[in-house]
């Protein structure tokens, strides 16, 4: 569990993060969302132990970073953004060389980098110069120079960006399969990645938090429930009978023929009878029928451009 | 510690970067051993060890240019500093590992003393002494371009500025006889690296000197590790 408390980083005049406090509970895949420059990278590198905060404190498994920073450490592997590769080392090499910084034990060490380079798909190249290795390959022994030591936290700087998109599915199910022993927290401004991956999301811009929240909690919408329909009536008797619904608090056409019209209802979701059932009896009270009726779920996207632009107003 | 100095050997060896400088400084030394030794027929090793010794400022610079700036550089600091390694222990294994490579090349030039062995006269307590000399300065040497290395933020910079800072210690030497104001002169004789080696050269073991030498070691050690955690802080 990685816990940050009122977190500041300044660099000048400029802070890079501002009173940052949140809590990565222990076996979730947690995301840093935010536009480039809104933080995460330093933040990353703050909760690593890399840099240290102007003020504020890091807990790791509640002890801080500053005092017990060889013990928070262990418990830690990090990908930074540009994965910290030895060119000039073969895989299995630099391999060893990151557990014995990792200070896993010489005995256990060549089973343990045997089972990572199986782990991450590199048993083809274990021999081969890091410096000879395609994109994709390097941004595995990255992902398995984090894994050494079998630490319990993985804190992943953008992993999939530059690669190809086979690539970047790869790494992905790497990830979700590694999110099963693992707590992972990872940044990236690929909205869909973060949607599909994670548990729960942290948003950041300008180096403020803007919003901690479980994936499905923030994309379920805010109090609204918000329901598309296709209708077969014209609009000019049709909305007039809708607004008259005590649970719609908006109706927006989105498509109006003579005899259909497509609607956007913004009702609230605790009505009782619930909207779809109240929407469903008044279209039968005016014979108008339901050609079809879905809920609209909000994608991440739609809620970070919100969050984001709120701010910037 | 002993993992970083594993690697950073294992790195001197994976590139050219230590063939290159043990090549040199035997070519150099070979060529220094021919016109002092061989040609006069003398068995002056000390003489021959003090010509040595100026190639360290050359050299020197070789090992270390790419110890701390190239960790910069290609950010492969962030692995050491995230890892449950302390500073301290990260600058350390790179300074042995140099000095590792030094003492090699130190070991061969064994080499010469076996010549001179055989076909003259060898004076062991001289002999030591002159090296005990050569090695310490090796070691001054060493640490002051680390600590350049770790200053600069490529390699390229660092040889540059570790090739300063070593032609300025030589200079300490001329400018001292150049200058007549006398705390002037003092304070650059108490600096010089090349006057403290010549008790040594003269088969004296000097504990003043050998105290210089690594007191200015360990103070650039500690300079080193203070500008490396320093940086942190600032961020930059």
């Amino acid at each position: 569990m990685i816990e940050l408390r009122q977190v500041t980083k300044r660099y000048g005049e400029v802070a890079a993060v501002a009173d940052l406090s949140f809590t990565a509970p222990a076996g979730q895949i947690i995301g840093l969302l935010g536009q480039n420059g809104a933080g995460k990278t330093t933040t990353l590198n703050i909760l690593t132990g890399y840099l240290p905060p102007t003020s504020g404190q890091v807990l790791v498994d509640g002890l801080d970073m500053l005092t017990h920073a060889r013990e928070c450490k262990r418990r830690i592997g990090y990908l930074p953004e540009k994965p910290p590769l030895y060119d000039e080392m073969t895989v299995r090499s630099y391999l060893g060389f990151v557990c014995d910084l990792k200070e896993v034990a010489p005995r256990a060490r060549k089973a343990h980098v045997a089972q990572i380079i199986a782990t991450c798909g590199l048993t083809e190249v274990a021999g081969r110069l890091i410096g000879h290795l395609s994109k994709g390959y390097r941004q595995r022994v990255g992902i398995a120079q984090a894994l050494c030591g079998n630490p319990p936290i993985l804190v992943l700087d953008e992993p999939t960006v530059g690669l190809d998109p086979r690539q970047v599915v790869e790494i992905r199910g790497l990830i979700r399969e590694l999110g099963k022993t693992h707590t992972i927290l990872f940044s990236s401004h690929l909205l869909p990645e973060v949607q599909q991956l994670c548990q729960r999301v942290i948003i950041l811009h300008h180096g403020r938090m803007m919003r901690e929240a479980d994936m499905a909690a923030l994309t379920e919408g805010e109090g609204t429930l918000r329901l598309l329909a296709a209708i077969s009536l014209g609009q000019k008797a049709l909305i007039p009978a809708l607004q008259s619904l005590p649970c719609v608090q908006r109706v927006k056409v989105l498509r109006a023929h003579a005899a259909e019209t497509e609607v956007l209802l913004e009702c609230t979701p605790d009505a009782a009878p619930d909207p779809q059932t109240q929407l469903f009896s008044l279209l039968c009270g005016l014979n108008a029928p339901l050609r079809a009726l879905s809920q609209e779920r909000s994608t991440l996207e739609d809620v970070f451009l919100r969050i984001t632009a709120q701010d910037d107003e | 510690m002993r993992a970083i100095w594993k690697r950073e050997l294992q790195a001197y060896f994976f590139t050219p970067v230590g063939y290159v400088f043990m090549g040199v400084f035997l070519l150099l030394s070979s060529a220094m051993f021919y016109t002092t030794i061989m040609q006069n027929r003398s068995s002056d090793l000390p003489t021959f060890i003090g010509m040595m010794s100026y190639l360290w400022m050359l050299l020197c610079p070789v090992l270390t240019m790419r110890l701390l700036a190239e960790e910069r550089q290609k950010r492969t600091d962030q692995l050491l500093l995230t890892s449950p390694v302390s500073l301290p222990a990260v600058v350390l294994g790179k300074y042995l590992a140099a000095l590792s490579v030094m003492l090699i090349t130190v070991l061969l030039t064994g080499l010469f003393v076996l010549i001179v062995a055989i076909y003259g006269a060898v004076y062991p307590a001289e002999l030591l002494a002159s090296y005990l000399g050569f090695v310490l300065q090796g070691c001054a040497f060493i640490a002051l371009d680390l600590f350049l290395s770790g200053c600069a933020a490529n390699q390229v910079t660092a040889a540059v500025l570790a090739f300063g800072a070593n032609l300025l210690l030589w200079m300490l030497d001329l400018l001292e006889t150049a200058i007549t104001i006398e705390p002037v002169k003092d304070v650059l004789a108490f600096l010089s690296l090349y006057a403290r080696s010549e008790p040594f050269l003269m088969g004296q073991l000097s504990f003043a000197s050998v105290g210089y030498f690594l007191s200015f070691t360990a103070a650039f050690i500690v300079l080193t590790i203070h500008t490396l955690d320093s940086r942190r802080y600032r961020g930059a």
